[in-house]
């Protein structure tokens, strides 16, 4: 026993001075295929946050161009944020204090009240010349559905428009004869009627779970990492952030059987060099990423590019949905490890919005059942999308 | 009794379905190619608890030891043997809490007087107030004896918790980080090692959790130092003392094992419970209730479950599983 320990400690010296040695070697550059677990996996393990601040498709005005031109990037930025390019977004004066507040009083200082928290502050996110976040197709555009993909997301929308029927929002005409019955597929936005119950409301109003794949501007992470796991906290997602367990290898994976689907899907890692691949499968049909269901299929790569940076990838794939795979690219930077600016979101513990919403419905039904309000049918409401909310 | 006694078919059954409930154990102890006792050791020497673990106890139940008593109780023929009430009635024995020995010091919980009639006071009133029952994050040390599987990820300086119960999770820092700013229903934690023991400090609490379904409860004072000690390859020795000035006379202390899960395909999965009690939480709320009946926000559980008529053979009735024997 005591020969073992010491053959055990001798091993991980000699590998703990390989590890030296190969640290001197690569001198000033740092590359992050260096930075290793003292196990000797890749160390990928940190607080991150999403800073690329590019839209996901490329819009129109910049079709054929990658990247923004010098005015472009004044013109989105303004002067402030070519200063701070100038300045260096490797600086860690500039990453840390996401707390950091705006003035008090201020306009922006009491716009930011409550989502500064949650979100990467203006001062965090990176002002990329990237014209959109996708990088394969070429276009930077989500790839055409496939003609089940289309008829699928045509009948949610459709059902959506048909609700707005004869009411201040919609085309005249009768109330749509089906406004009360469940929509074709599980809603997680916002449905166009006065909520008959909580599933008529926004996944982030009920705290319901991350949708996979979170990426781009919305979350920080922590990752932890043991021999063969990758652990990540996604810190503003679901009922209290959400968080996925990786195994790496498949001497450590339990596959779930087909019939058995998850929120966060079922998934398995690979190292892949210096790179984590991980290919998440078993989503359920209350999946609704940009239209695609229980047969999204993710491959994602993690990649500790520098000591600050983790490149992100992300290929999105349902032949069910469409005509072919497509790639994200969404790099992700360090976090200062002492201000462990992370919190616990305890969204469903604290949400007492969605019982104000839904008593506020059903008063509106009692005062015009009484005659002293309006028909929530014929009230005008604007349906904006849920931040986070499906098909984002 | 003595009818059933003398009727062979019946002692023959019971035993049979004796045999068929204790199996699961039986096998799941002699199925098992015995572990060595060797702790595994992370790359600085010290413990790694990294795996997926469980209590196997009742403390979720009650942490003080406890007979069987109904989950939800009404008043029976005698004064002092209550019977399930409505909203369990239907589900027979599994409506009765398992009994169990306590998993505290003394099995007493040294309360103030006020506490003391808060905790019962909680316990009849446990359809409404525990908050495990509304899936909120289930605190600490109470996630650590849930009766759902918790897999810990030990990072060189993080050690993760994540708890199949509510997506819950924990961080604790063995490193040093700046001070938690606000509370947390899961707590802030800090370890540190003393040898192979992790021992960890969590507070910035809450005052909305519990410590388990009999309406054990704490304030936003509460202070949790745990310890976490190898028992052997397979077993942590889980030791917590709970402090809170304002509910107790003095601090006072639990302690169980935390065993691993040797099953060979053992894996976290989903308890995303939010959704799944949203018809309790909100269904007062619906335009078209799908409860018969809410009272305001109270709902009137009404239920539908037959019995057989008391004029069917001996045969058929005993045939109730749906598990007749061929023909």
């Amino acid at each position: 026993m005591k020969n073992r320990f010491l053959a055990v400690m001798g091993a991980l010296a000699l590998v703990a001075g390989v590890s030296v040695v190969a640290l001197l070697g690569a001198g000033q550059a740092k590359a992050g295929a260096a930075i290793r677990t003292p196990w000797g996996e890749p160390d990928l393990q940190g607080i991150w946050y999403a800073y690329e601040n590019a839209p996901l498709e490329r819009p129109a005005q910049y079709a054929g161009r990658e990247f923004l031109t010098d005015a472009e990037m004044k013109a989105k930025y303004g002067k402030r944020w070519i200063e701070r390019v100038a300045e260096g977004f490797n600086d860690p004066s500039t990453r840390q204090g996401r707390d950091r507040r705006e003035k008090a009083g201020t306009d922006e200082d009491v716009a930011g009240a409550y989502n500064a928290l949650w979100t990467p502050g203006r001062d965090h996110i990176k002002p990329t010349r990237r014209t959109s976040l996708i990088v394969d197709p070429p276009d930077g555009r989500i790839p055409p559905m496939t003609p089940e993909g289309k008829k699928r997301a045509d009948a949610f929308k459709d059902f959506q428009e048909a609700l707005l029927q004869g009411t201040p929002m919609g085309k005249p005409g009768p109330l749509f004869s089906r406004r009360t019955e469940a929509p074709p597929n599980y809603n997680l936005g916002r449905l166009h009627r006065p909520p008959q119950g909580p599933e008529d409301r926004g996944r982030t109003e009920r705290c319901l779970p991350l949708m996979m794949p979170s990426f781009g501007g919305r979350d920080y992470q922590r990752i932890v990492q043991s021999p063969g796991y990758v652990a990540i906290y996604y810190e503003a997602s679901g009922h209290a952030g959400a968080n996925r367990i990786i195994p790496v290898g498949e001497a450590r994976q339990v596959p779930l059987p087909p019939h058995v689907r998850q929120w966060d899907g079922d998934a398995r890692g690979r190292w892949d060099g210096s790179t984590l691949v991980v290919e998440t499968t078993n989503f359920t049909d209350k999946t609704d990423y940009q239209g695609s269901h229980e047969n999204l299929q993710l491959t994602e790569r993690f990649t500790r590019v520098d000591a600050d940076t983790i490149r992100y990838e992300v290929t999105v794939q349902d032949p069910t949905t469409w005509t072919r795979p497509w790639t994200v690219r969404a790099d992700m930077g360090k976090q200062n490890e002492y201000e462990n600016g992370l919190y616990e979101p305890s969204c469903h513990e604290g949400d007492y919005g969605l019982i104000g919403i839904l008593s506020g419905a059903r008063a509106a039904d009692k005062a015009f059942k009484q005659g002293r309000g309006p028909d929530p049918w014929k009230v005008k409401v604007l349906y904006d999308e849920v931040p986070g909310a499906a098909g984002e | 009794m003595r009818n059933w006694l003398r009727n062979p078919s019946l002692v023959v059954l019971t035993a049979v379905l004796v045999a068929i409930l204790f199996a699961p154990y039986v096998t799941r102890t002699s199925g098992q190619a015995p572990t060595t006792s060797a702790v595994p050791l992370t790359a600085n020497g010290k413990p790694d608890f990294s795996g997926i673990w469980q209590a196997n106890n009742t403390a979720n139940w009650d942490i003080l030891t406890h007979d069987s008593r109904p989950m939800v109780a009404q008043s029976g023929v005698y004064p002092n043997h209550p019977v399930p009430a409505a909203p369990v009635l239907t589900l027979g024995s599994v409506a009765w809490i398992p009994p169990g020995m306590g998993v505290v010091e003394g099995d007493d919980i040294p309360y103030q007087p006020w506490a003391a009639a808060r905790k019962k006071e909680n316990l009849e009133n446990w359809l409404d107030r525990d908050p495990e029952l509304k899936c909120y994050l289930p605190g600490v040390p109470r996630a650590m004896y849930l009766p759902f599987p918790f897999q810990i990820i030990q990072g060189p300086t993080k050690v993760m918790m994540i708890f199949e119960f509510a997506d819950a999770s924990r961080t604790i820092h063995l490193d040093k980080v700046a001070p938690y700013p606000n509370v947390a229903y899961m707590g802030s934690s800090v370890g540190r090692w003393e040898d192979n023991t992790l021992v960890v400090d969590t507070s910035n609490f809450t005052d909305h959790t519990w410590f388990d379904r009999s309406g054990n409860f704490h304030s936003d004072a509460l202070k949790v130092v745990e310890r976490f000690t190898p028992m052997n390859r397979d077993a942590i020795l889980y030791e917590a003392t709970i402090e809170d000035k304002q509910v107790f006379t003095r601090p006072w202390k639990m302690s169980m094992p935390l065993y691993r899960r040797l099953d060979k395909n053992a894996r976290l999965m989903e308890f995303k419970c939010v959704e799944m009690t949203e018809e309790n939480r909100l269904g007062y709320l619906r335009k078209e209730p799908l409860v018969k009946r809410w009272e305001g926000q109270t709902t009137i559980v009404e239920i539908t479950r037959k019995e057989l008529p008391p004029s069917v053979t001996y045969e058929e009735r005993m045939h109730v599983s749906g598990n007749p024997p061929e023909k």
